[in-house]
This record gives structure tokens, C-alpha cells and sequence, in this order.
């Protein structure tokens, strides 16, 4: 399989503090893949997530050891603008992530090609395109600062969609949703994925992580406690010393076999557990 | 501090002639215009070219609205004036009035009269451009003529971000208000219910810099050796052009009439 | 600091405007009308318009802080009354003022703040009444002010004179107080957030082995 990203060796201490954000992480992600990245509150995942597409160390200030290579090109070589259209970027918050300066979302949508000089004509093409995807081509008249949360972050993920990157790097980005908008976003980028788009999801809604993840990487203190698939990390229980806790129905496997009810695989999904349970109910 | 209105940007969109103007032109119009009245020696073409601009404002379906701000304007700071200048001006020598505790001075009072003028015309085209130019519009436009797109940001960035924090600002004072802090009573009162109130203001504000500074760097903002395209097109007519070089003939020949008078004189 | 110097002036103006400085301008031009807006609506008898501008100053430097004061009167002039345009004058030359004390190091203990203070409300005074007579003729409206100018010319003072005085005191109390807060509102701030904005306008990473 295709390597598209690539980190060895990555550290980044931010300006006047005293710990690093994140030590010594190495993984790479393949074309396609669905990577997720998991760990609790302030186990480096932003920082990550920042160091994928330039902001580390282009926009914080800091000291970065290693190096983390794009499609072939080194981050540090390069410019957030330039990685822009290799590598999009979405994080939590959906209203610090417009532009504040568009009048309609078909604009706001756009605003990353004017920044490159895209010509107008093909902005149109692919907002078109774009706002369909999205499911926002109903709202492309309407001001960006009247959508609700779940509106606005699939218009980020469009205005960094429609630069055409090959990766798109998500940093929780449902968390600060409804659970409406949060399933409809969440949608968008399963679509996306399915569409080829490599997508990098950090994200701490275990069942979520477990049932899409094609490999996972654990956080915890900055440093990589951990890489691999779901079956991998969740059938491990140490990973709960570093407070990431299974999603249930990984529980529910794991009971059963612990009982002499299922002897199957870890049931990483909902279907799974219940195929488990059932199995375990005819004995 | 004239607060009271919570609108974000003049703008006031009307289906006018002057509206569709090219915004270069209504940029043109206040320099030109403004220019001419200061530098013509005589204050009537000041006050000509504010009648021009009561024309224009009809034409833009904005008269009351333009009458309102002249006359608001105008009558305040026309007394304030008069009353500095035309009272007790060191340049009065010829008078023409005697009111008992001062005397009204020619000088004074012209000088009063034609500053008037002079900022009426200016601050009234001025008005006039900003209620008739979409924002957006105007800020495309003068990045085709040249102004850094970092400039264009800050204009629209700032139009945009006001009405937000005021909304910010509403819910920042109920969740205090709630914690007991009280907003009304005697002045000592209201002025410590100002740091609780501005404080998680300015906090929260800071982080959403951190964060808007990221989503422009990651949407290409800045790319260097790049011009900008915009999704919002701004044409230049024909009537737009004519239009420009109307306004700057009409300045050259004021500036040298302007100049010719005070030779004669 | 010394690297600052060897690069240019004309560099370290255009440095200080690294997208983090950029976004900050209009967030501070918002805190300087929000903040005159509450001043109003607790009825306070203050403007505590430049807040936005001295916090902007103490964070990214002198020309960020100009710019942050010449937007405000702009916006102000766009909604509320076009006679604010010709005193950007003076929110800019606070914000220079400010931005240029903050960075000799003033801020870093109370009485500097309370010198820098000072500078402002010579600077802002100077500025105000030049507009007031020069512009306008002395007086702007019927604001308090103006009228306030209005009485003492009346009482036989001369123009310029009386402009200055009204000017002062409104500057005086107001500025203090504009200055206090943001102090405050500052010591609070983590320092690892403003050590992001004090190393843009160097444009280098930190250097320091770990």
C-alpha cells in the first residue's frame, strides 16, 4: 500500500515551557486508510494533529526534532499554505474555523482557492460539487454566521476539502456538536473515505474508533504508547492504564470469553457483541 | 459615545443606480469632491456640491436617511462653530451682529461657514459610499486596484467579528448576573461589574485568535507569490469609467481655477 | 533583542504581521467596542474604548496596536458618527506609544504600566485637541466636550487652550482606568500563550537545547 505520511522521531516543545507536548512518535499512514488517534485531555493529540500540516512548527513557536513527510515532501521544507492543498486540516471548535470575512457559504466554501489563486470559474465547479457532498448545497445563500455547529464544521471540512488534499487530519471534530450534528458530520467523512480520501481522526468516541479504524495510535503524556489495529489495541489491557477505557462492546466480548461463553474474536462492533451474546445465550 | 445602534456594517442594500456603481468610483467621488471643496477659495461650491450629493442620495433611494445625518450632523457643529469662531475669533475685525454679551465676526463666522461646508461635503460622500458599497464588494474591488489582501481581511474580519462578541458579551453578562453580580445601582456599583463582565470577554477572545489564525493558515491565507482570486465578481461598466474620469476633470479644473483666483486676488 | 535590530525596521514591521498578529487586530478592535458599548450601557461616565488596543500592544508590538486603534475609529465612523474617522490620529498614537513602552519592558511591574499611562494621555491629549482646532474648528458637536470648550473659550480663554484642557481631563480618568484593567486582564493571561506572540515578531524558532 501506498506510504502518504510519514513521522519518525517527532517532538515539539512549545516556546518558554519546560515539557514537550509530544516525544519520539513514529507511525506512518497508508493511502486510503482510516488512522485514528486516540488518548485523554492533553496527551499531545492537537499538537500532533498541528505538526501534521505545518502549524507546527510554522505558526506555534517551539522546538520540533523529527520530521514529518507529506506525500513525499518534509513538512519542514515546506509552508502551511502549500501543504494546504496536500493535507486539510479540521479541528473542534466549528465557528473559529470560518473565515469571518464571506457572505454566503458558497463564498466561505471558496475562500481557500482565492487564497491560491484559483480562477473563479472553477471555484463555481467545485463549490458545486463541494456543497453537495457536504449536504449544505441548501444553505449555499445564507451567511455562514446563521448555521448551526453541526452546519459550519461540514462547511470547514468543505473549505478544506475543496483544495483538493489527498489527507484530511479531523481533531475532534464532533465533540463540541449536538448528537445530531455530530452524526452528520461524521457521515461526510465517512464518505469522504470512502472515496479514497486518507482520513488522520482524533477522536475520543471509542465505539466510533473501534468500528472504523483500519489502525490506531494511543497517546498518552505526549509519548506513543501504542500503534496498531483496533483488534490489536483494544484486545490489550494495559492500554487502560493510560486511561483509555474499551468501548463496550469490546467489554461485552471480552466478559463473555472471560465466562467460557465465547471463545470468537474481539467483538470490536455492535454487531459482533450481540453475534457473541447470542452465541452465548444458545449454549 | 454614539453606541446605541448594533448594526454591523452601513450598508443598506437598495436596488439603485448609485448601489450598482463600480466602488472605485464612489472611492474616486469622495476624493475628488472633498479635495475640490477645500482647496476652492469660496465656500459656495462646498455647499453646491452638498446639494449635488442630496441629488445622489435620492438617486439612491437613501434621501431621508442622508437628510438625517446632514442636518444631524450639520446644525450641531455649525453653532458649536459659529459660536467659537464667529464670537471669539482673534481674525474678526468687520461685525456684523451684536448679541450684548459678545458680537458676531465676519471672519470668524466665514471661516466657521465654509469648514462646514468643506466636511459636509467629505464626511456626506463618505456616508453615502458606505451605505451604497456591499462590504464585500468594495473590499474585492480595491484588492483589484492594488491594496493587500491582508488589508481586505482586516476590513471585513472587523465588520464580522463585532456584531459576535456583542452576542458573546450578552451571555457573558446573564451567566454573571446569575452569579450575583449586579449591573445596576450606585456608580461604584456599576463600575466593578465592569472587570467580570469584560474579563471572560477578552479571555475567550484570545483563545479564538489562536484558533482563526490556524484556519486561515490551513485555507492557504498568505501564500506567498500568489495573487488572489475572488468568488465575488466586481465589473467595471463603461458608465463606471466615464464616471472616473469625470470626477478627476472636474477636480483638475477646480484645483486650477483654485489656483488661478488666489493668483488674481 | 539584538537580533531584532540587525534585520531592518522595515522587516520588523512586516514580521509583526504574521496571521497570528493579523487575526488578533480584529478581535481587539472588537474588545475596544464592546468595551466602550458596556462602559454605556452601565452608564458609566468613561469611553474604555482602548483596551483592545493596549492588550493588542502588550502582545504584538507597537504597529499591530495602531492598526488595531485606526480600525476602531473606522468602524465608528462607519456606524456610529463619520466624525470619529479624523481621531484614529490618536487611537493610533496610543497604540504606538503603548506597544513601544511595552516592549523597553515597562509592563513588567506596575509603576511602568502607570508611566506608559501617562504617556498616553500626553500623547492622546496632543493629538485630540490638533484634530479638535485643526479639523473641526474646536468642537466636534454638541458633545460634553465641545461644550465644555465652548464654555471656557466663553470665559475668555483662548481656542487652543481650552481644547487642550477639556481634552485632558476626559483623557485623564479614562485612560487610567482603561490601563488598569488591561494590566490585569493581562497578568492573567498563561504565559505560554503570549510567548507565541512575543517570538512572531522575530520570526525564529526558539533555539535552546533541551
Amino acid at each position: 500500500m501506498n506510504k502518504q505520511l510519514e513521522v519518525s522521531n517527532l517532538s515539539f516543545r512549545y516556546s518558554d515551557t519546560k515539557q514537550k507536548a509530544i516525544a519520539d512518535i513514529n507511525f506512518t499512514v497508508d493511502e486510503g486508510e482510516f488512522f485514528c488517534i486516540i488518548g485523554q485531555n492533553e496527551s499531545g493529540k492537537s499538537t500532533l494533529c498541528s505538526a501534521l500540516v505545518g502549524l507546527v512548527p510554522f505558526y506555534f513557536t517551539g522546538k520540533m526534532k523529527g520530521d514529518v513527510v507529506v506525500l513525499g515532501e518534509n513538512t519542514r521544507k515546506s509552508s502551511v499554505a502549500t501543504l494546504a492543498s496536500k493535507i486539510g486540516f479540521v479541528f473542534q471548535n466549528p465557528f473559529n474555523q470560518l473565515s469571518y470575512t464571506t457572505v454566503s457559504v458558497a463564498e466561505e466554501l471558496a475562500y481557500g482557492l482565492g487564497n491560491l489563486g484559483i480562477e473563479r470559474e472553477e471555484m463555481h465547479r467545485r463549490v458545486e460539487r463541494i456543497a453537495g457532498l457536504m449536504r449544505v448545497d441548501h444553505l449555499l445563500n445564507k451567511s455562514p454566521l446563521e448555521l448551526s455547529g453541526g452546519q459550519v464544521q461540514r462547511v470547514a471540512i468543505g473549505s478544506a476539502f475543496i483544495m483538493q488534499p489527498k489527507i484530511l487530519v479531523l481533531d475532534e471534530c464532533t465533540t463540541q456538536l449536538d448528537p445530531l450534528g455530530s452524526e452528520e458530520v461524521f457521515d461526510v467523512v465517512k464518505a469522504l473515505n470512502g472515496e479514497g480520501i486518507t482520513v488522520i481522526m482524533a477522536d475520543h468516541d471509542m465505539e466510533r474508533v473501534a468500528r472504523c479504524a483500519d489502525h490506531i495510535l494511543v497517546l498518552d503524556g505526549g509519548k506513543q504508547v501504542a500503534v496498531g489495529t483496533p483488534a490489536e489495541i483494544f484486545s490489550d489491557p494495559s492500554i487502560r492504564q493510560h486511561s483509555i477505557e474499551p468501548p463496550d462492546f469490546v467489554t461485552i466480548g471480552r466478559r463473555l470469553r472471560e465466562e467460557g461463553l465465547y471463545s470468537g474474536d474481539i467483538t470490536l462492533t455492535e454487531e459482533a457483541a450481540i453475534t457473541a451474546a447470542k452465541g452465548a445465550l444458545v449454549r | 459615545m454614539l453606541m446605541a445602534k448594533k448594526k454591523t456594517s452601513s450598508y443598506i442594500p437598495m436596488d439603485s443606480p448609485i448601489d450598482r456603481l463600480h466602488p472605485m468610483v464612489k472611492i474616486y467621488a469622495i476624493f475628488c469632491l472633498g479635495i475640490s471643496a477645500l482647496v476652492c477659495p469660496t465656500f459656495i461650491l462646498s455647499y453646491v456640491l452638498v446639494i449635488f450629493l442630496f441629488i445622489v442620495a435620492w438617486k439612491a433611494k437613501l434621501f431621508k436617511k442622508f437628510a438625517k445625518f446632514i442636518i444631524g450632523f450639520a446644525i450641531p457643529i455649525t453653532v458649536m462653530l459659529l459660536f467659537i469662531h464667529g464670537l471669539y475669533s482673534p481674525k474678526n475685525v468687520t461685525y456684523i451682529a451684536n448679541f450684548g454679551f459678545a458680537r458676531l465676526g465676519l471672519e470668524g463666522t466665514m471661516y466657521a461657514i465654509k469648514l462646514v461646508g468643506g466636511l459636509l461635503v467629505f464626511l456626506g460622500s463618505f456616508l453615502l459610499m458606505t451605505t451604497t458599497t456591499h462590504p464585500g464588494k468594495l473590499v474585492t474591488a480595491l484588492i483589484e486596484s492594488g491594496m493587500n489582501p491582508k488589508v481586505g481581511y482586516l476590513v471585513l474580519a472587523s465588520l464580522n467579528i463585532v456584531p459576535q462578541m456583542q452576542r458573546r458579551m450578552i451571555i457573558i453578562k446573564e451567566a454573571q448576573m446569575a452569579r450575583g453580580v449586579e449591573v445596576e445601582g450606585k456608580l461604584l456599583t456599576r463600575a466593578t461589574a465592569f472587570i467580570p463582565l469584560i474579563g471572560p470577554l477578552v479571555m475567550s477572545s484570545l483563545v479564538d485568535v489562536q484558533e482563526r489564525g490556524m484556519t486561515l493558515e490551513t485555507r492557504g491565507f498568505g501564500a506567498k507569490g500568489v495573487k488572489t482570486t475572488s468568488y465575488i465578481e466586481v465589473v467595471e461598466r463603461p458608465v463606471d469609467r466615464l464616471i472616473k474620469r469625470l470626477l478627476v476633470v472636474f477636480l483638475a479644473i477646480t484645483v486650477v481655477a483654485s489656483i488661478l483666483a488666489r493668483l488674481i486676488r | 533583542m539584538s537580533v531584532t535590530k540587525k534585520r531592518g525596521f522595515l522587516y520588523n514591521i512586516q514580521a509583526q504581521f504574521h496571521t497570528k498578529a493579523l487575526v488578533l487586530i480584529p478581535i481587539a478592535v472588537g474588545i475596544n467596542l464592546v468595551g466602550g458599548t458596556l462602559a454605556s450601557t452601565l452608564k458609566l461616565p468613561l469611553f474604555l474604548d482602548m483596551i483592545g488596543t493596549i492588550v493588542s500592544a502588550a502582545l504584538a508590538g507597537p504597529w499591530v496596536a495602531a492598526l488595531v486603534g485606526f480600525l476602531t475609529n473606522v468602524f465608528l465612523a462607519l456606524v456610529a458618527n463619520p466624525v470619529y474617522l479624523p481621531y484614529s490620529l490618536v487611537s493610533i498614537a496610543v497604540g504606538l506609544t503603548t506597544g513601544f513602552m511595552v516592549r523597553a519592558g515597562l509592563f513588567k511591574r506596575w509603576w511602568g504600566v502607570a508611566i506608559t499611562w501617562i504617556a498616553a494621555v500626553f500623547v492622546s491629549v496632543v493629538f485630540s485637541s490638533t484634530i479638535t482646532v485643526l479639523v473641526f474648528g474646536g468642537a466636534t458637536g454638541a458633545t460634553g466636550t465641545s461644550v465644555l470648550t465652548a464654555t471656557l473659550i466663553a470665559a475668555g480663554n483662548k481656542l487652543v487652550k481650552s481644547v487642550v484642557a477639556s481634552s485632558f481631563i476626559e483623557n485623564l480618568i479614562d485612560r487610567a482606568i482603561a490601563f488598569a484593567i488591561a494590566y490585569v486582564l493581562l497578568k492573567r493571561i498563561p504565559k505560554r500563550f503570549v510567548s507565541q506572540y512575543a517570538l512572531a515578531g522575530l520570526g525564529e524558532a526558539d533555539d535552546e537545547e533541551d
